[in-house]
């Protein structure tokens, strides 16, 4: 029985190793750097984890249902661009209003999660239906979605989204602004379709044993389409969230985003193998990225550390879960 | 099926028909001239294209332009790939200045010549070169800074925060070279600069967020270009400032910039004359193509009174970069306002 307890108590401190080290991140930080300590700075982590962060969420139902999707940096990028093109009131933006103003919230939302969701289905159609390898087929989205970016804006910015739509991204609950709200709410909401519904299950069984998964008459194909569409249609939420913060969009909008994406999600704990992972571990992760992205922007430090930081960060979490999975190997 | 073959032959006849209808007006042209830009994910770089476009078949050239996403190893491929087409002439903006320089070389040597625009390469010679002058645009900064403090605080001091563009860019650290040297005098200024990462902006937005909690005391925020001021006044409003409450000044004259300071949230926008630098590479693309001699003095470009000079590294046209502030901002001679000249240049004699 004492056994048992013990044994449960290493593996939630396993399963949740990333929670701790943001923590001791935290207090570290907070002692060593002048002016971090404040609940702004805070707010600002929490902040700038929204777009890297709901990104990952879709990232991580892929990954975690065995495939990748290098799309969602571009897919962001798109959503963003069509939200300023249609609904900005400066540069390449055409200003579309309705009345009462506050209907462009649900309809510039809605077009953004179709945008996300129309690259997402193209990257299903070519990896359930003509059998091509995901790696490929994202790759390849991930180059003519950020082209149809230029394409479609001509390289000009779209700037000033209305007020009605800015608000989101000003107003403030506990010093934390609603679009990041609206990110913490993804979370909870993914987290708990990964955790509690079949759905979630069957994507994990898909990640851990596709054909066992097949066998046991579950339909791959269709939930493998259903998790590209949702990871485009998140992404397609991250940059509609992205525009509201930057109030419009600039045709390199997210560079970069990708792999901070990819880092969060490994540094989470989501095995790149598939099957394993949860979408906690994953907010953890962004949260710890951002936190030392704000340190080096208050210390006196160059830009570069930045990028060998989550480079080091990330191979020192692939290490733990070695470490983790040696660990679980003895126990049982 | 054959009906459906049948059309599609005879479409095909008719778009080669159409091809040699089209001919003898390309054969009119004094014949093809490569422009290599940096990248065309800014507004500048795709206005620019616009320009040289329009301004170089003013003067008779046809304007083929290549994209280098920013990478240098791009462009490199790319001035190597067009040596061999032979064409009149090179007008390149480096995403790399020194990295450029055997490409340059080469091009030269195979008696293709190479005009610089926008981005001043000084190690090996050139055919011509047309800018702003990059340092220039910062020491123009400077000076602009240097008046919004002594309004604001009675003399030269307070605390800036200076956001650059991404760290490996040439461009950006030249600006920075300038400001800071100029800004040097004044040690009652503090300075802190940050870069903006892949000149992504978002990643201004979050230095503004993180600075202005850290240092509630800054008097005054330059960007190094005019996208990433947009991410910043959204953290500046963000955090419930109010236009005007931190000074902003931006560089590049792009239309988000002039916008800004039409709405007060921007101060100063300092313009690279984007419009002129394009026509003076077509006013002297004759002499440069005909390998004539270009003489030092002062020419008239689009009005703006600029100097050429002969440099070490070839024939330098500088042409001054102006500064946009609210009782100037609609003047159409920025280009941040898009109303490119629509009068044709003409080729120096």
């Amino acid at each position: 029985m004492f056994v048992s307890r013990q044994m449960a108590t290493i593996d939630f401190a396993l399963d949740n190793l990333v929670w701790l080290i943001l923590l001791v991140v935290l207090v570290v930080f907070s002692i060593t750097i002048p002016n971090y300590f404040q609940i702004g700075i805070f707010a600002n982590i929490v902040e700038q984890s929204t777009f890297v962060g709901t990104m990952a969420i879709g990232l991580s139902l892929i990954i975690i249902a065995g495939n990748i999707d290098l799309s969602v940096e571009s897919t962001l990028a798109l959503a963003a661009m069509v939200t300023g093109l249609l609904f900005a009131t400066r540069g390449a933006g055409m200003g579309f209003a309705f009345t009462p103003e506050w209907l462009v919230i649900p309809i510039s939302l809605a077009v953004a999660l179709l945008v996300g969701a129309a690259v997402g289905a193209t990257n299903a159609f070519f990896v359930v239906k003509l059998q091509m390898n995901a790696f490929i087929v994202t790759l390849a989205s991930f180059i003519w979605v950020r082209g149809l970016v230029v394409a479609i804006s001509g390289g000009r910015s779209a700037q000033s989204l209305p007020d009605s739509l800015r608000f989101l991204a000003i107003e403030t609950v506990f010093y934390v602004p609603l679009i990041a709200w609206i990110s913490i709410g993804g979370f909870i909401a993914f987290a708990s379709i990964l955790n509690r519904m079949p759905f979630g299950r069957h994507i994990r069984m898909i990640g851990g044993n596709k054909v066992a998964t097949f066998r046991a008459g579950i339909k791959i194909d269709r939930l493998t389409t259903i998790t590209f569409i949702m990871a485009g249609a998140i992404a397609g939420l991250a940059g509609w969230l992205l525009a509201l913060r930057t109030s419009g969009a600039t045709a390199n909008l997210g560079t970069g985003m990708l792999f901070q994406a990819f880092a969060a999600v490994v540094i989470g704990g989501v095995s790149l193998q598939g099957g394993v992972g949860s979408l906690s571990g994953v907010y953890a992760g962004v949260l710890l990225l951002s936190s030392i992205n704000t340190a080096i922007n208050l210390m006196g430090m160059p830009a570069h550390f930045t990028q060998i930081i989550h480079g080091g960060l990330v191979l020192v979490a692939m290490l733990l879960d070695t470490l983790k999975t040696h660990i679980r190997a003895r126990m049982i | 099926m054959f009906k459906l073959s049948r059309r599609i032959l005879m479409a095909g006849i008719a778009m080669a028909l159409a091809g040699t209808i089209t001919a003898p007006a390309e054969a009119e042209t004094k014949g093809k001239v490569y422009y290599l830009v940096p990248t065309l994910l800014d507004e500048f770089q795709t206005e620019s294209v616009k320009a040289l476009e329009k301004f170089m078949k003013d003067v008779g050239y046809e304007t083929v332009t290549l994209n280098a996403d920013n990478k240098t190893d791009v462009q490199q491929g790319q001035i190597n790939d067009v040596i061999n087409l032979k064409p009149k002439a090179i007008i390149l903006a480096a995403v790399d200045f020194e990295a450029l320089k055997p490409g340059i070389e080469k091009a030269m040597a195979a008696g293709i010549p190479v005009i610089e625009f926008d981005r001043q390469i000084t190690s090996t010679k050139s055919a011509f070169t047309s800018v702003a002058g990059t340092v220039e645009i910062g020491y123009v900064a400077a000076d602009e800074i240097q008046k919004l403090l002594k309004a604001k605080k009675g003399s030269v001091k307070g605390k800036i925060l200076q956001v650059l563009g991404d760290p490996g860019d040439p461009y950006t650290l030249d600006i920075q070279k300038g400001f800071e040297a100029k800004m040097k005098a004044f040690p009652d200024v503090t300075i802190i600069s940050k870069p903006a990462m892949q000149w992504e902006a978002s990643n201004a937005g979050t230095i503004v967020n993180d600075q202005i909690l850290a240092n509630p005391d800054i008097d005054l925020i330059f960007v190094h270009a005019a996208h990433l001021s947009v991410a910043a006044v959204a953290a500046l409003e963000g955090k419930g400032k109010k236009p005007g409450e931190v000074m902003l000044v931006s560089s590049n004259g792009a239309p988000v910039g002039l916008d800004l300071i039409r709405k007060g949230w921007q101060n100063v926008e300092v313009e690279q004359p984007l419009y002129a630098q394009a026509a003076a590479v077509a006013m002297f693309a004759d002499k440069i193509i005909n390998k004539q001699e270009i003489k030092a003095g002062k020419v008239k470009v689009l009005g703006l009174e600029s100097e050429v000079t002969i440099e070490a590294w070839g024939p330098n046209i500088k042409i001054p970069g102006a500064a946009i502030s609210k009782a100037n901002v609609d003047e159409p001679k920025f280009w941040g306002n898009l109303k490119a000249p629509t009068e044709p240049v003409k080729a120096v004699e």
